[in-house]
């Protein structure tokens, strides 16, 4: 089965995120637009996956789970895993090392931790923007310790990229780069390139979706995990541009 | 004024020490890399809190001796491994950014 995956994705938790990007407005319009494997990356918090999770259930569609972290060097870095747990683990390392500023509301936006009917649990009081103090290498080390996969975000954007941030492409295992566009203006190292839609309103979701080729019995999240791992790995995925 | 005289009269806390100690004539301060490989231009020292090993990859491209890294930040080990195969001086300093430039900037005027 030739499946459309997009692995960056926000929800309302992320400051930066629309309210109507619930875990559930996610899922069903992702599903709706042809997406068959879908992950949940917020900014440095792994909080609303448990409600994804359902959400991704209810309508067919298969959940990776992960975070997009802010490294000390302000690079934005995706890691992603196949099972729930270890995601939110990889949740309570990051929240560890992330600086205790709080978030205000009134200058970036609410963080609400939602569950699967949109009803809010509470708000996430701790600024998620800010940068974790952990480095690019150590957060792909540890996530690729932990079975995950480490992505840095939207390399050619002129914010919080690897670009933009170092300049050049490090000497890191990363296990692909993420591009807002082909070729993405810096030497990748040979490493395999993905897209993904970078979600943060419901009409930005399945924007940029990859595509490769799933057995067609999949339907759990480890399962597609490690044949989207393997495909990318293979350089065997096929980008939009 | 060189690197080792630099770092007395600042009292830095020498991290990485095995380095060529050069005159120190150029000082480029910035927390983004990417800036400091466009516009260091021919400095001797970084000032910077960014301390991890890819400073010491930029720091190399750029021909900078010496990085100082403000607010105390922690060194990690990989970092002065790097610096050490690059012969690149580290120092730390509870200082910031500003400060150390502005005891530089008096003493290279």
């Amino acid at each position: 089965m030739n499946a459309a995956v997009d692995l960056h994705n926000h929800s309302c938790l992320s400051p930066c995120g629309s309210l109507e990007n619930s875990p559930s407005a996610l899922a069903r319009i992702a599903a709706e637009r042809g997406v068959s494997v879908l992950a949940l990356t917020d900014h440095n918090s792994t909080r609303n996956c448990p409600a994804f999770a359902e959400a991704c259930n209810r309508v067919s569609i298969i959940p990776l789970f992960g975070a997009e972290a802010t490294t000390t060097e302000e690079v934005h870095v995706l890691s992603i895993f196949g099972s729930l747990q270890a995601a939110l683990e990889w949740g309570e390392l990051l929240y560890a090392h992330l600086p205790d500023i709080r978030n205000d509301p009134d200058l970036v936006g609410d963080q609400p931790v939602v569950d699967a009917n949109e009803t809010i649990l509470e708000f996430e009081d701790r600024f998620l923007l800010s940068a974790v103090d952990l480095s690019l290498d150590d957060i792909a080390r540890r996530t690729i310790e932990r079975g995950g996969l480490c992505i840095p975000a939207h390399i050619d954007r002129p914010m919080n990229s690897i670009h933009s941030q170092l300049g050049f492409v490090p000497d890191t295992p990363f296990s692909a780069l993420e591009v807002t566009r082909v070729p993405p203006g810096l030497d990748t190292r040979g490493l395999p390139l993905v897209c993904s839609s970078d979600a943060h309103y419901p009409d930005d979701i399945a924007r940029r979706p990859f595509r490769l080729k799933l057995e067609p019995d999949t339907s759990a999240s480890e399962h597609a995990f490690s044949q989207i791992a393997a495909a990318i790995a293979a350089h065997a995925v096929t980008l939009p541009m | 004024m060189t690197l080792r005289n630099m770092a007395a009269e600042l009292n830095l806390t020498v991290v990485q020490d095995g380095y060529d100690d050069r005159t120190v004539e150029r000082v480029y301060t910035s927390d983004m890399l990417s800036d400091v490989m466009a516009h260091a231009g021919e400095a001797d020292v970084l000032v910077t809190i960014q301390a991890h090993k890819n400073t010491v990859a930029v720091a190399s491209l750029s021909d900078i001796a010496a990085i100082i890294v403000c607010n105390d930040r922690e060194i990690p080990d990989d970092m002065t491994a790097a610096a050490a195969g690059e012969g690149i001086a580290i120092f730390v300093t509870g200082m910031n950014q500003y400060q150390v430039s502005g005891e530089l900037f008096t003493r290279l005027r």
